[in-house]
């Protein structure tokens, strides 16, 4: 695989990546269905992870950053089993609606695990790390780039508004700082 | 707090974008020690877990 075929491999995955944090942006507004403490770690987790794309996009492909896309995907694994745990035992609810059968949560492992993954295997091909790196930043990449740049931008913004300077709630019921009064949301029903 | 991580990797897409990208992992590692931090923070209930 050579160095050319591997950046447009990443510059794919990027935009998936972004893809998701769009989806994520969609059901938020949308369908009004908050991120809690836990989904906004995961969320953070794609952006981190997004970091080795972009990194492999601008200065050419290097193990060290597909490390950094394990790295951040096996962090936002964690957050994402927590959360699966917490729900899987029965009786114990869930957090926000089922998507094509599998809550958002679980999509987040499964999409986490196909990272590692899929960087396990972009590592087995040597010849994309040989010289000359691939010069300058395609047109597709700076796009890419642009996209996960403002995504990050937009999931800061909005955590701050959901959650102020602090940690957020375990159940969030509006956004902190543009209503300060909000409801505080009631307990889940035990068992 | 919760927006350290966001706003960590903004700034690292920056700095990738800028052709700095001893800054841009720096960046990013400080992200995901904050991103750490974070959940350790929040991940304090046991799980509802009985085997």
């Amino acid at each position: 695989m050579s160095a050319d075929v591997s950046r447009a491999l990443n510059i794919a995955g990027l935009f998936a990546v972004s893809a998701i944090l769009l989806v994520a942006f969609w059901d938020q507004f949308a369908n009004a269905e908050l991120p809690c403490p836990l989904c906004l770690l995961q969320r953070a987790g794609f952006v981190c992870a997004a970091m080795g794309l972009a990194l492999n996009i601008r200065f050419g492909p290097r193990p060290s950053h597909y490390g950094i896309v394990i790295l951040s995907s096996l962090v936002g694994a964690t957050a994402a089993v927590r959360q699966v745990l917490l729900h899987v035992a029965p009786n114990t609810g869930a957090y926000g609606e089922a998507l094509f059968g599998l809550h958002f949560y679980t999509w987040a492992f499964v999409v986490f695990a196909a990272m590692v993954a899929g960087s396990a295997v972009m590592l087995l091909f040597d010849r994309q790390f040989e010289p000359p790196r691939p010069a300058g930043l395609p047109r597709l990449g700076t796009a890419a780039l642009a996209l996960a740049g403002l995504l990050a931008l937009g999931n800061g913004v909005s955590t701050v508004l959901e959650c102020g300077g602090g940690l957020c709630p375990d159940n969030p019921a509006g956004y902190e700082l543009l209503d300060p009064a909000a409801p505080v949301p009631a307990p889940e029903p035990a068992g | 707090m919760m927006s350290v991580p966001f706003f960590g990797c903004t700034l690292a897409i920056l700095a990738v974008w800028a052709g700095r990208r001893w800054i841009a992992v720096a960046l990013w590692a400080l992200s995901l020690i904050a991103l750490g931090v974070l959940y350790r923070l929040h991940a304090t209930d046991t799980l509802p877990l009985a085997f």
